[in-house]
């Protein structure tokens, strides 16, 4: 110890003068600065105390130490961020930088174990600590369930992960595309009427009651329903539920180059139908929708005679 | 056809594979699913209107009526439905008169009912005079009866059962007799005597006159 | 024939000719073409009943017999037809049916044939005209004369037709070859099998009936047994001239007219009333031209469509020309163009109408039992094909758990199938495709078996509520008939109340609501029959593509 004290006399610059030195290169540069900038701007400092330095501002996050072409790299880590690398130690650095470096498209733990060279067990308890503080967070992947993926903790998930207008928290939005179902038959049915109420040619009322995918997700975007932004294929795959619910049906004209609502040529039109049929007579009967049907025999546990469905229903 | 298809068994690969796991399953899910469980969807309210109404009233007419007709045939004549006696009671009569008389053109002679006592006579020359087709189709019915009759046990119970059977329906077959006697007799010989032969050979006693004997 | 089948046979059978018959009639059913001596040893049944009852099932079409299959001479073999029986079912909506097209007239002849069976032209129109006569005001009658109109019509326009002689053993008709069958009643495969009322020509020929008068009115009770008597005098003693030409419904005819209608209302339903209004006169314009058995109807031009629309309905030619243009532009494809000529040709596409329909029923069913989302996926099954589930989720947009629940219910039920398709021979579950996919014409096979299975549920609980009440019944009918003959007897109105109130008021809440009861199931059965003849027809139509 009493070595160390000498030279620090000896040399009349004391770590906290170097340290700070070696911060306001790092500002001046902010792309990093090697060490042998750092031993051009201080020549009579010993590698020791410069090590010794580097080393501190590495340890409490406020220097970050970067892999290029031309050998180590330091830069100055950014305000927040080294604030809340405080305690950490060298492994959950590397696992933030990692995660860092995945961006917004996130990385699952087995690909952090890989880069990171770390064994499992030990990336698992960092990436505990570090979602603890809040530093990073997992992302459920609408890729793929039960796979997680880590992000910064402040970053948007990309749409890959997100899965787009329809998630939130990495949960599927049903009743979110109901409405927006319920919504867009509303637009189409609503067309159609007054189509059919405008008592012209038939096939001036059919023509009027189409509507293009344009004119859906105008009206859409219109109501401020949604809290994201929708796009136009958004609003298709809405608009193809209802053509699977057997409310709407498509028809895909050739359209004239720069119309409105026009991809490649084409254009998707869209209008309500009435069904083709009441509901049948089978689910007019309580037998249409017994969910014990098959194991409904007269005589039996459950036959017609004790049915409690059919009693439901006759004294409805 | 339905009832198939029940439960993870009745697949013929591991659907598992298919993410439908033991523990995922709906029905394992339920634990111990109640006799009537919980649905979730009730039935669509029947269709309501004239047509519906003039349906359903032509489908409960028909159904009184065809209850009513000589074509509803009761096993005995006292083991009619007690229920319908108050309807008996008013619309026998009416239902009576029109007493149906089949068109026999239109059915097998086998099926017409055997002469009651009024044909016996015939009946006897007939036998007497047994030709020689008459004779070998017997021959073949005694074979055949043989055969038959081995284990058939069954056969005292049913005879009581047809007497007791034959005392409501007797009116109806004397009126069928009188349709019967003039033309088809000497028309339709070899299904006639079919029943007939097997009758006379019964024994010819009385008791076998409607040719109950032969089986 | 599958239990279903039978069951619900039976119960028909049971209900309208007693329990003997039905006996008689299931144990044909299951045991296929039997001779007189088989049935009545393998039923235990009496002689006399099991021929009564061959009697009746023959008299309603419901059996059919012939002999000499097995050799010139062998036993009269009787076979009991299913098609036929469950045709009971039915039996409503052809006389509503004959009501709409022709009156109370024909409303009544169709209901006597199929009370009866079958019967001559004169009988009919007697026992017609006399029921009209007894709904008429005094003074007032009913002439033969319309009746016989009435009757002819019905034979003219096929909706009756003559009963097919009957088959006779014997070398020279043994020798004669089999008639064509009419679709959706296979003849047997027997040589000579019974001929099919179209197989001989006098089917549609009305006969020369001598017949003139009117209907009589049904006399007061005390003079019934003089009437009886009378009236058996008379049949003794007077001929018409159509002795042992009998008649019967023709259920095929009434089909054609079933199909139709539903064609029709399908067009009303999805586009409009004049759309359907030409699909109308196309179908009524091909009827004598198209068989029966035919997929689409021969093509009609425009210009003929134009000349046979109905005059009320003011459509300018242009006007029809779009109409038709958007029929055929339909999905549901009721209407196509054969060509242009004409104006341009179209025809009607009964049987792709058919498949659409029944489509149709299938995804209602799905969607009232499983919901509108399970309804979906079911729809996007018909539509895609063959999809894997992440697909499935992906087009429905419906969240990976619940598709999955929502797929396992319908595989559970078998509305929908699933298909292995292994990426490598042997199979391993990790690299098989799982494909959902839907098969139309199966599942349409399944879902009429449990049509038929929920009418005899819907028979077995109404017999059931009303052996319950049985008791009460038969109370409220005894009480009913004293009151009727009070009144006839000029009783005191104070009589009447008295006994009117032998029955208590919870006696009569019960009363009111057992009957509540009973027309829902009834109704429910004949509702569920519309479901019944849509699959049948599409089921039929795949079999008899021409």
């Amino acid at each position: 110890m009493s070595d160390v004290t000498v030279k620090k006399e000896g040399s009349a610059m004391d770590l906290a003068e170097v340290e700070s030195r070696i911060k306001a290169l790092c500002l001046q540069f902010p792309h990093g600065i090697t060490d042998a900038v750092i031993q051009n701007d201080m020549p009579h400092l010993e590698p020791q105390q410069r090590a010794l330095a580097i080393n501190k501002l590495l340890s409490v996050g406020q220097l970050d130490l970067l892999r290029n072409s031309s050998g180590l790299l330091y830069r100055m880590k950014d305000g927040q961020s080294a604030s809340k690398m405080k305690g950490s130690d060298n492994q959950e650095k590397l696992v933030y930088q990692v995660i860092e470096d995945a961006g917004n498209k996130g990385i699952w733990s087995r690909d952090i174990r890989f880069k990171s060279n770390l064994p499992l067990t030990e990336v698992n308890k960092i990436l505990k600590n570090l979602e603890s503080k809040k530093l990073i967070k997992a992302v459920k992947s609408v890729a793929a369930s039960k796979k997680k993926v880590y992000m910064l903790y402040n970053l948007q998930p990309d749409r890959s992960v997100t899965g787009g207008a329809w998630y939130s928290d990495q949960d599927f939005e049903s009743e979110f595309v109901e409405v927006l179902n319920q919504q867009c038959f509303k637009f189409l049915q609503s067309k159609a009427e007054a189509a059919r109420d405008s008592k012209q040619s038939p096939m001036v009322q059919r023509n009027s009651s189409f509507a293009t995918s344009h004119e859906v997700w105008k009206y859409i975007c219109e109501l401020g329903i949604s809290k994201v932004d929708l796009s136009m294929d958004d609003i298709e795959t809405i608009l193809n539920t209802l053509i699977y619910d057997g409310k709407v049906e498509m028809t895909v004209i050739a359209a004239k180059e720069g119309t409105v609502g026009s991809v490649d040529g084409q254009m998707k039109l869209y209008r309500g139908v009435n069904a083709v049929l009441l509901p049948t007579g089978l689910v007019r009967t309580p037998c249409g929708l017994c969910p014990v049907f098959d194991d409904c025999q007269e005589g039996g546990e459950i036959s017609p005679s004790n049915c409690i469905y059919m009693t439901e229903w006759l004294d409805f | 056809m339905a009832g198939k298809g029940r439960g993870v068994g009745a697949f013929t690969f591991n659907i598992e594979a298919l993410g439908i796991g033991r523990g995922s399953m709906p029905e394992a899910r339920a634990g111990p699913t109640p006799l009537f469980p919980n649905t979730e969807f009730k039935p669509v309210p029947l269709k309501d209107g004239e047509e519906e109404d003039y349906m359903l009233a032509l489908k409960q007419e028909m159904r009184g009526t065809m209850q009513r007709l000589p074509h509803n045939i009761k096993a005995h004549a006292n083991k009619a439905e007690v229920e319908r006696y108050t309807e008996r009671y008013l619309k026998q009569k009416q239902l009576d008169d029109t007493n149906w008389i089949p068109d026999w053109n239109f059915l097998p002679k086998e099926l017409m009912p055997q002469k009651k006592k009024v044909v016996k006579p015939v009946k006897k020359k007939k036998a007497v005079k047994i030709s020689r087709k008459e004779s070998d189709a017997m021959l073949t019915k005694l074979d055949e009866l043989e055969k038959k009759d081995d284990g058939n046990p069954e056969k005292s119970d049913d005879e009581a059962e047809k007497k007791k059977g034959n005392e409501g329906e007797e009116e109806e077959e004397i009126e069928a007799e009188e349709y019967d006697e003039e033309d088809v007799e000497e028309e339709n010989d070899y299904i006639d005597s079919y029943f007939d032969n097997g009758e006379d050979f019964g024994a010819g006693s009385d008791e076998n006159i409607d040719g109950e004997g032969t089986y | 024939m599958t239990a279903q089948e039978v069951r619900l046979c039976g119960l028909l059978l049971q209900e309208h000719f007693g329990e003997v018959v039905e006996k008689v009639g299931t144990h044909l059913l299951k045991s296929g073409a039997q001779n007189l001596r088989t049935i009545l040893h393998e039923t235990g049944i009496s002689l006399d009943l099991v021929k009564k009852s061959l009697c009746v099932l023959v008299q309603h079409g419901a059996c059919v017999f012939s002999s000499g299959r097995k050799g010139p001479g062998s036993p009269t073999e009787y076979r009991t037809s299913c098609d036929r029986i469950l045709r009971i079912l039915r039996y409503p909506r052809y006389i509503y049916t004959a009501k709409t097209l022709y009156g109370d007239t024909g409303e009544l002849i169709i209901e006597e044939l199929l009370q009866r069976g079958h019967m001559t032209m004169s009988s009919t129109v007697k026992t017609v005209a006399d029921r009209l006569t007894q709904n008429m005001e005094d003074g007032r009658s009913m002439d033969y004369n319309e009746v016989s109109n009435s009757f002819s019509n019905l034979v003219e326009t096929h909706f009756l037709q003559r009963c097919p002689p009957p088959p006779r053993a014997g070398p020279k008709e043994s020798a004669t070859p089999a008639p064509p069958a009419i679709p959706g009643t296979p003849a047997a495969p027997v040589s000579n099998a019974p001929p099919t009322a179209e197989s001989f020509p006098d089917c549609y020929k009305v006969p020369h009936v001598t017949l003139t008068g009117r209907g009589k009115r049904q006399l007061s009770s005390e003079d019934v047994d003089d009437q009886r008597n009378a009236k058996k005098a008379k049949m003794d003693s007077e001929t018409h001239g159509d002795e042992g030409i009998c008649w019967q419904v023709n259920f095929e005819r009434f089909h054609l007219h079933f199909r139709d209608q539903a064609i029709i209302s399908a067009v009303a339903n999805k586009l409009d009333q004049t759309s359907s209004e030409i699909v109308r006169t196309m179908l009524r314009m091909s009827e004598v031209t198209t068989s029966p058995s035919a997929t689409c109807t021969k093509p009609l031009s425009a210009n003929e469509i134009f000349r046979s629309l109905p005059t009320n309905y003011n459509i300018l030619r242009p006007i029809l020309d779009q109409y038709l243009t958007l029929l055929v532009d339909d999905p549901m494809e009721f209407v196509g163009k054969a060509g242009e000529s004409g104006g341009g040709m179209y025809v009607v596409n009964m049987h792709r109408a058919l498949a659409n329909l029944a489509r149709a029923t299938l995804e209602s069913v799905v969607q009232e039992r499983f919901g509108s989302r399970s309804a979906r996926i079911f729809r996007l099954l018909l539509r895609k094909r063959h999809l894997e589930q992440k697909q499935v989720e992906d087009f429905a947009m419906i969240p990976a758990k619940e598709a999955k629940d929502m797929l396992y219910s319908l595989l559970s039920q078998n509305l929908v199938q699933l298909q292995e398709v292994p990426k490598t021979p042997d199979y391993a579950p990790s690299r098989t495709f799982y494909l959902y996919t839907v098969n139309q014409l199966p599942t349409s096979r399944m879902l009429l078996q449990n049509c038929y299975k929920t009418v005899a549920n819907l028979i077995e609980r109404r017999l059931y509520e009303s052996k319950e009440s049985k008791r009460l019944l038969e109370k409220s009918q005894r009480i009913e008939a004293i009151l009727a003959s009070l009144q006839a007897s000029g009783a005191e109105p104070e009589q009447l109340t008295e006994v009117e109130e032998m029955i208590t008021a919870p006696e009569k809440q019960q009363l009111d609501a057992l009957r509540l009861h009973i027309n829902k199931l009834d109704s429910a059965e004949n509702q569920v029959d519309e479901t019944i003849f849509l699959i049948e027809s599409y089921i039929t139509s795949t079999a008899t593509t021409s």
